[in-house]
């Protein structure tokens, strides 16, 4: 397991089906779209969403469920470490496939 | 080629259906994913950062045609349009969905391929080397001995959960093109004075966050041996490899901790117990398996071909081709030729499906419907007659397959790096693309002469960093992508361990660094003197002075 981020956090998983990187939102779905995750800000919050996406992972919608660093500081909000901004953007190459040419592309 | 027998397709088929009833139970929720994931990972199905990734085992890089379509085909139909080929000889797919694995599988066995011992702690695909019963200099064609070693380590029930995974090479030639000295069991073919064929065997050789350099344990071992003393090899280490620490748990710890002659007397003392019980197989059965690998029969042809002189007069870049992707066939008039899959700004090891469906096109037309995959990522046709060349060259490089650079600076190792595996620190393939950018002038190659770079996205080594002329580690340095230069390393048999010259780059200046490094060796070479001699013979520091220097 990573070590607990400090500051404010976001849980990356992966979709069951395809492994495609996902991002909890406030409501409890899981979206493509990085900018759309909810952020804890507080331990009780990261804690209530924590809840929410092992909730996923045993309902078998999606597997290895992380919470990561969220960065808020840019006009979008995205994961911090970039590993994980890697996940959300996809590969840097073959940017002519894939969801590396558009969030909304899908398998 | 080796042709699977009704045992063979048995269990390959057998898995094929006990995967598809334990997806289908994990995507109803009645296999958790803790129980699930060592089930798929036998399979060879990894999870990565975007998606799932199967890695498919091509035995000894060794491929038919129709092997080939079949992976343009699951390329095609099941992922992306392309296939990422490794260091190991084997073939990735990067974005398979979970529930179409058992129909990839099904549509692998059905060629005679499986994803098995791909993934976990048992003995991997065995390596060898990719121009095997081909090349010139070839003493022993190396293969009936792989096919052994496959036949004898697929569900060996003893050895399925090893300390830690198992690497083991072999070759047959005097150069060696497969790293044995690189893994953790290596295999040299000899012939003995009196006729009598056996290996060299090396142990404890190995990458990873502690490269070492395997030594030999045993001079000459009787090829009648081989199995026996392969399973005392493995016992001695399964016994007392780590299981504690998994940094620890390689071969290459335990033969350093006891010391090579210490491993070698265990092993021997093992070995003298089971020898005489029936574990190598008998005389007929190596006879039926050497009988798949009879060389083909070609043709004797002239090795002065006036039509190819004159198109080669024509055209430099088939020239230089012909003179860097082609090398001497053991039978007169045809050659093996390199297939480069590292073309300009290209992904290396990566090919299309319509590339895979053309080699696999060319390899019936050309080259007895065979075609290898080397550890250095590129296709090889094992047997083509030099008059097909020109033909050959020109189907290939009008689908940007006929890169004339093989063995030259921009034939880079790569791994997936950043850009797919979950355990990386930085990027390896955008880097491997800018440098085939920045040394794009194929005279400027061939004049640097052969140069190994070699790329790993982290300490594990995939892009074989350790073993690069130039070597490339990349680590993260508070968050971002940093990355090593090491110079000086080998996978060849004058197998050495690259150096760390100095302080980490970013990445346009690791690139910077690399050209200072080339600019350093034209300006110091002797004549004809080839980059790693001339390492060697300067040493570290001018290299260091002119990439630092200025700091
Ligand atoms: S060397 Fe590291 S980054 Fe590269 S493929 Fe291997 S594990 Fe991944």
């Amino acid at each position: 397991m990573a070590k607990k981020p400090a500051g404010p956090q976001m849980f990356i998983a992966n979709r069951l089906d395809d492994g495609r990187a996902v991002f909890l939102t406030a409501n409890g779905e899981w979206t493509k779209v990085a900018a759309d995750a909810a952020v804890g800000q507080t331990d009780e919050e990261v804690e209530a969403l924590a809840v929410l996406a092992h909730g996923a992972e045993d309902a078998n919608l999606v597997v290895s469920v992380t919470a990561i660093a969220a960065d808020t500081e840019g006009n979008n909000l995205a994961p911090a470490h970039m590993k994980f901004a890697m996940q959300a953007k996809g590969p840097s190459v073959r940017l002519d496939l894939g969801y590396q040419v558009s969030p909304n592309w899908e398998q | 080629m080796y042709a699977y027998d009704t045992y063979d397709h048995a269990i390959v088929n057998a898995r094929v259906e006990e995967f598809r009833d334990q997806v289908e139970r994990r995507m109803k929720g009645e296999l958790t994913e803790e129980e699930f994931r060592p089930l798929r990972l036998m399979n060879g199905l990894y999870l990565q950062l975007h998606a799932y990734m199967l890695r498919v085992a091509i035995p000894y890089g060794t491929l038919s045609s129709n092997q080939m379509r079949r992976l343009a085909h699951i390329a095609r139909r099941y992922d992306k349009g392309y296939a990422h080929f490794t260091t190991r000889q084997n073939v990735q797919y990067n974005w398979p969905k979970l529930s179409e694995t058992p129909d990839i599988l099904q549509e692998l066995a059905d060629v005679e391929m499986h994803a098995i011992q791909t993934s976990g702690n048992c003995i991997r695909n065995t390596t060898t080397d990719q121009f095997a019963g081909a090349a010139a200099d070839e003493v022993l064609d190396p293969r009936p001995y792989a096919e052994l070693i496959r036949q004898w380590s697929t569900f060996h029930p003893e050895f399925s959960f090893l300390p830690r995974k198992f690497k083991i090479a072999i070759t047959g030639a005097d150069e060696d093109r497969a790293a044995v000295k690189w893994h953790d069991i290596g295999l040299v073919v000899k012939q003995s004075d009196t006729g009598e064929i056996g290996f060299e065997v090396l142990a404890g050789g190995g990458m990873g966050r502690t490269p070492v350099i395997g030594k030999v344990i045993r001079d000459f071992l009787p090829v009648s041996d081989l199995l026996s003393y392969l399973e005392a090899m493995l016992r001695v280490y399964n016994e007392q490899g780590r299981r504690d620490n998994k940094y620890k748990a390689r071969i290459k710890i335990l033969v350093d901790a006891m010391g090579a002659d210490e491993y070698a007397r265990q092993v021997e003392a093992e070995w003298a117990k089971i020898k005489d019980q029936p574990l190598d197989v008998p005389e007929e059965e190596v006879a039926r398996i050497k009988a798949f690998f009879t060389p083909p029969p070609l043709p004797v042809l002239d090795n002065d071909v006036p039509t190819v002189n004159a198109f080669a007069d024509k055209n430099f870049l088939f020239k230089a081709w012909v003179s860097n992707n082609t090398g001497a066939h053991k039978v007169p008039g045809h050659v093996h030729v390199t297939i480069s899959l590292k073309p300009h700004g290209g992904i290396p090891g990566d090919a299309t499906d319509a590339q895979m469906d053309l080699v696999a096109d060319l390899a019936d037309k050309y080259s007895l419907s065979e075609v290898r995959v080397s550890h250095e990522q590129n296709l090889i046709l094992p047997h083509v007659a030099k008059k097909d060349l020109p033909a050959l060259w020109e189907a290939l490089d009008a689908a940007g397959l006929g890169s004339a650079n093989a063995g030259l600076l921009t034939d880079i190792i790569a791994c997936p790096g950043l850009d797919y595996c979950s355990l990386a620190n930085a990027r390896s393939i955008p880097l491997a693309q800018k440098l085939t950018e920045r040394f794009d002038d194929v005279k400027r190659l061939m004049d640097i002469g052969p140069l190994k770079i070699k790329i790993s996205g982290c300490i594990n080594s995939c892009g074989h960093h350790h073993a690069g002329h130039i070597g490339i580690l990349g680590v993260d340095r508070k968050g971002e992508e940093n990355y090593q230069l090491l110079l000086g390393g080998s996978g060849a048999e004058d197998a050495s361990k690259a150096a760390i010259l100095g302080p980490g780059f970013d990445e346009g200046g690791i690139i910077d660094a690399i050209e200072k490094v080339v600019a350093v060796y034209l300006g110091e070479r002797e004549d004809g003197e080839e980059f790693l001699p001339a390492y060697r013979r300067l040493g570290a520091d001018v290299f260091k002075e002119a990439v630092y220097g200025a700091r």
